[in-house]
């Protein structure tokens, strides 16, 4: 593609592709520094137990050593945390976790830091564990947070809407079902790291691979008792995020150790193996669901009882379980819901924040149930689902009327026309010897922005430079998906400039604005909503001041040309370097701040959300999955894709595809591979050896079809579609499995053994053919 | 920081191997690097055997195969000789690993590290493939089934090194079946493979079984039981029930992060059923 003026609706080459395939952009990881020192963790090495003493003699004697701190020498609170701040920096009395922080070292060279680390001398009396649902609600548990007054129970919830369970008894249909699903990991390429330093007036300085550089400066601030103008947090370009950095990963060790270096650079990089023992995971879930509906299909009545395991601290896991809450019914009407849920803690890792926030786990639950319920009343699953699929005015699962854009039922509609469904039996037939073909369906839908309780705010600036060219000043992360692209489109366009001379800033405290964090969807929703009145007030500026300079009285008859403006009746021109020149700093920078529109009928339950309930926009989609199972093996192979999406109107369609792709991937390995195993607290699968993430060959070509449906309120009618794909491919395959297979899956991955097993105990006779 | 020894030859090999301690002898890596950065291993030092000559290459030898212990999967499976002949060991290297690892990786190390996962040895097992080990003095042949003693176990002696695999191929094995189970389609580690030498005459009489299995106990697994229970018969479902049968009882798998011993014994009985695609029609 070559340099243009970007449109919207248009493909445009991604502004960081030129710098990333020639090596040349600048991840966190790429910083290093002269004197540079390194700092790393010693870990807890036990799931739960009471800190006896920590002796750092020994390691702080190894030459080389600069430093060994324990949780007496953090400064401020010591605790970490989004919501609850219930996170130690460094542990102090207790850890709780494998993982756990117990004391940090600084050194300056890594080869040190790794004998020093295995120096420090921690007694530690082991505590009985608690390790998983039952484990933390039995009677007499033991206490993960003894200070925690609601034992633990980090968050215990309620959405009813109607009278569910009076409901369900008056009808005639009914399914139930228990569903599991396992922590899955982030997986990003580049693992938490940062580099910090003192500067001279005692500013901590962080270039972090971070989702969140704004909020981190509060973490720090509060978890350090520093002074909050006394951070700057730099954000460079991430190496995948999902969510695995939003919230403290280095960041409070690494300002702990800037401390403690005397000015000199602290460089922290967690190896694999330390970001699958401390970095954050998906919740693992128990899911109970009672499912009612009429005679003709019409669902009726809910009730759900969701237990999601929060792991040692909270970080996001009540506003992770209220959204999938919020989201259990699934894209559909039902009338009378009861959805129960409990967020418990456990001595298990840290679950956060990932890519289908809450909802990927309920989605498996909610789209086998339809799919039980199809089969009970002999109806299609698509008819199914369409019949109940929710339009714009109707109210959803967790009581919210629809008011915005909500294209389900087209998304449904276009997979109901395509070869690839319309196709399936004859396809179904042609199975080889010792395999079946099954095809499934999934209907989901994701919540964007922040939900209620939370302003979702960005501030854009845009500057025309000294020079007359254009930067752009991000201030919200961009971790992969594309959103600094889709803001140098928007700038390129109202300011009708080529994408290659916009120079992008990636965030930084002192120099970009609060925009909140690349999460939740919002990212080009918020801040291309600030971007828009931004440039649009700098273009009037520029015309206006070529206006002067040109004589020309009424703005209407010039034109705003790549690097100048153009007075077309007279051919009279002038360069933007000229007209950028005469301009005050104040006058070539335009700043612009836009808040998200939240519900405004809040409905009267889900009261024990403090935030993050309920959400205005939903992006939606409806994926198909054609699959072959061996029968021999139990192996399943995903043979076709299609996915057809609703998130509003397309920026970049080849920025909005990829993202599609991305989350169906994602979604294989959450779907067939992915399961961070635990015993007792430990990671039986701390590696990418054990850990298995899909291959290429494990991901078929992945049809995208896009529906869109305008969002008015959205920048050129979009909504956020980062996180709605990875929702569909864990129902839609196991809903193909049930297809071709008649098994019912209720535990996730659906792994090779699993299949093998349920197909055993099924009795199926096993070959395809005769003998 | 350790030593790593690199004789371009023989000689400057034993007298690396004199030094005391024993420098630890390796050649591709692929695993043993792993386990060296885990610190499950650390030796002093290391000699590597790849840039030796005399222990790289495939040549036609006594009427089969002869394959040097440095030979990287990557060349065995580009080499027309194996292609031709061993089509049953170039279906389980193009399972093994993925290109990077082929390109490093070579058959002696695949040996030598004598994993029951190790792809290369269910074919040498049905293949009875027979090492060459070299010492200054001394050199022996043994049959690759007694060379491996044990999981990561060997008959190795210290002064001791693999410098090839000898394999004759009979021409007479019709069916060449190789099947690995893992938990992706590529790069993965064997949950459990099999690999199978058939001779079926034309009317569909099986004449001839070699099988083994891989990952299913703690070397390769070999069925004479097994193999009995096809000669004479067709590849009929029946027929593979029974030999499926024999061999769960001949297995002895592990359960690991992977697969359950349950699962192991269910599908080193089921992948014999496969064998029916290969039916004479």
């Amino acid at each position: 593609m070559k340099p243009s003026v970007p449109e919207i609706g248009r493909s445009l080459r991604r502004a960081d592709g030129p710098s990333k395939v020639t090596g040349r952009e600048k991840y966190a990881a790429d910083h290093y520094g002269e004197g540079l020192l390194w700092a790393g963790v010693r870990r807890a090495g036990v799931p739960h137990g009471r800190i006896l003493s920590v002796d750092t003699a020994e390691a702080a004697a190894l030459p080389g050593v600069v430093a060994v701190l324990t949780g007496g020498d953090v400064p401020g609170t010591n605790r970490q945390g989004i919501v609850h701040k219930d996170q130690p920096v460094l542990c102090r009395e207790k850890v709780r976790h494998f993982g756990d922080a117990v004391a940090l070292v600084i050194a300056g060279d890594r080869e040190t830091l790794a004998k020093a680390i295995s120096l420090v001398r921690v007694r530690m009396e082991p505590l009985p564990g608690v390790f998983g649902v039952d484990d933390a609600l039995a009677p007499g548990a033991p206490l993960v947070h003894e200070e925690w007054s609601g034992g633990n129970v980090l968050l215990r919830a309620t959405i009813r809407n109607g009278e569910a369970e009076k409901a369900l008894e008056a009808c005639p249909v009914i399914v139930e079902e228990t569903f599991e699903v396992p922590p899955q990991a982030h997986a990003f390429l580049e693992t938490e790291n940062g580099v910090a330093w003192q500067e001279e007036d005692g500013t901590v300085v962080l270039v972090v691979s971070t989702q969140a550089p704004f909020r981190d400066k509060w973490e720090v601030s509060h978890a350090l008792g520093l002074p909050w103008d006394g951070i700057r947090v730099v954000g460079p370009v991430l190496g995948g995020g999902f969510g695995g950095k939003d919230g403290a990963t280095v960041q409070c060790l690494l300002a702990l150790a800037a401390l403690h270096a005397g000015g000199r650079r602290v460089k922290m990089w967690w190896d694999r193996e330390e970001n699958f023992l401390a970095g954050y995971k998906r919740h693992g879930a128990r899911l109970h669901y009672r499912l009612g509906a009429r005679e003709d299909g019409t669902l009726h009545a809910l009730h759900c009882r969701l237990f999601y395991d929060t792991g040692a601290y909270a970080h996001l896991g009540g506003e992770v379980m209220a959204l999938g809450m919020e989201h259990a019914g699934g894209p559909y009407r039902i009338p009378h819901t009861l959805i129960e849920g409990w967020c418990v803690y456990t001595n298990h890792p840290v679950a956060g924040a990932m890519r289908g926030f809450g909802v990927a786990q309920v989605s498996f639950a909610a789209e086998r149930m339809m799919d039980l319920l199809a089969g009970k009343l002999g109806m299609d699953p698509l008819e199914l689902r369409k019949r109940n699929a929710l339009r714009q005015g109707d109210r959803n699962c967790a009581g919210v009327t629809l008011t915005a854009s909500t294209g389900i039922l087209e998304c449904l509609e276009r997979i109901g026309g395509h070869p690839l469904w319309t196709g399936r039996e004859t396809w179904k037939g042609q199975a080889g010897p010792f395999k079946k073909r099954g095809v499934g369906l999934a209907a989901v839908w994701n919540a964007m922005g922040y939900g209620r309780g939370l302003p979702d705010s960005a501030l854009a600036k845009i500057e025309l430079t000294p020079e007359g060219r254009l930067r752009l000043y991000s201030g919200v992360s961009d971790m992969g998906q594309g959103n600094a692209t889709a803001f140098v489109q928007i700038a390129g366009h109202i300011l009708s400039q080529e994408d290659e001379t916009i120079e992008l800033i990636q965030p930084d405290t002192a120099r970009t604005l609060p925009s909140g964090s690349s999460a939740a969807g919002r990212t080009t929703y918020t801040y291309g909503n600030a971007l828009i009145p931004a440039c649009e007030e700098l273009r009037r500026r520029i015309v206006g001041r070529a206006a002067l300079m040109l004589l020309v009285d009424t703005l209407d008859d010039l034109e705003l040309l790549p690097g100048r403006v153009r007075h077309p009746a007279s051919g009279r021109e002038v360069p933007l370097s000229v007209l950028a020149a005469t301009m005050t700093e104040h006058e070539r920078i335009c700043i612009s701040q836009f808040l998200m529109p939240v519900v405004r009928e809040v409905p009267g339950t889900g009261k024990e959300f403090r935030i993050g309930f309920p959400h205005l926009f939903f992006a939606h989609a409806a994926h198909l999955a054609r699959i072959e199972v061996d029968e021999l093996t139990g192996t399943i192979e995903v043979k076709d894709w299609l996915a057809a999406t609703e998130a509003g109107r397309v920026l970049n369609p080849q920025g909005f595809e990829q993202q599609v792709q991305g989350a169906v991937a994602q979604g294989i390995g959450y779907g067939t591979l992915e399961e961070v195993k635990l015993r007792e607290g430990r990671i039986l699968t701390p590696d990418f050896a054990a850990y298995i993430l899909p291959g290429s060959l494990d991901v078929p070509e992945i049809i995208s079809l896009v529906e869109e449906v305008e969002e008015p309120t959205g920048p050129y009618g979009m909504k956020g579609v980062g996180e709605v794909g990875a929702n569909g491919p864990l129902p839609a395959i196991a809903n193909a499995l049930a297809d071709g297979c008649g098994i019912s899956m209720t535990r996730a991955p659906l792994t090779a053994e699993r299949v093998l097993e349920a197909l055993r105990r099924k009795g199926t006779p096993g070959a395809g053919e005769t003998s | 920081m350790k030593e790593v020894f690199l004789p371009g030859n023989l000689e400057e090999l034993w007298r690396a191997l004199e030094r005391e301690p024993a420098p630890r002898p390796y050649c591709g890596g692929t695993d043993l690097l792993v386990h060296l950065r885990s610190g499950k291993t650390d030796p002093d030092a290391l000699v590597c055997l790849e840039r030796i000559p005399e222990l790289s290459g495939v040549r036609e030898e006594e009427g089969g195969l002869w394959i040097g212990a440095a030979t990287t999967h990557a060349r065995l499976l580009d080499d027309p000789l194996v292609r031709a002949r061993l089509p049953l060991l170039a279906r389980a290297l193009s399972t093994l690993g993925s290109p990077p690892v082929r390109n490093m990786g070579t058959i002696g190390g695949n040996i030598c590290t004598a994993s029951p996962a190790g792809d290369t040895l269910p074919p040498l097992y049905a293949l009875d493939g027979e090492v060459e080990l070299r010492s200054r003095d001394s050199s022996r042949r043994m049959p690759l089934r007694r060379f491996i003693t044990g999981p990561g176990e060997t008959a190795l002696r210290p002064d001791e090194i693999l410098a090839g695999v000898r394999v004759t191929p009979d021409g007479t094995y019709n069916v060449h079946h190789f099947e690995k189970i893992g938990i992706r389609r590529a790069m993965a580690c064997s949950i459990a493979s099999l690999a199978a030498l058939l001779r079926v005459s034309s009317s569909g009489e099986i004449e001839a079984a070699r099988l083994a299995w891989g990952s299913v106990g703690p070397t390769v697994v070999v069925s004479g039981e097994a193999e009995q229970a096809l000669l004479g018969k067709r590849l009929t479902r029946d027929v593979l029930e029974d030999a499926a049968e024999r061999a769960r009882k001949a297995v002895s798998p592990i359960d690991d992060v992977r697969a359950s011993a349950a699962y192991r014994r269910e599908v080193s009985g089921n992948l014999l059923l496969r064998l029916m695609e290969h039916r004479p029609l």
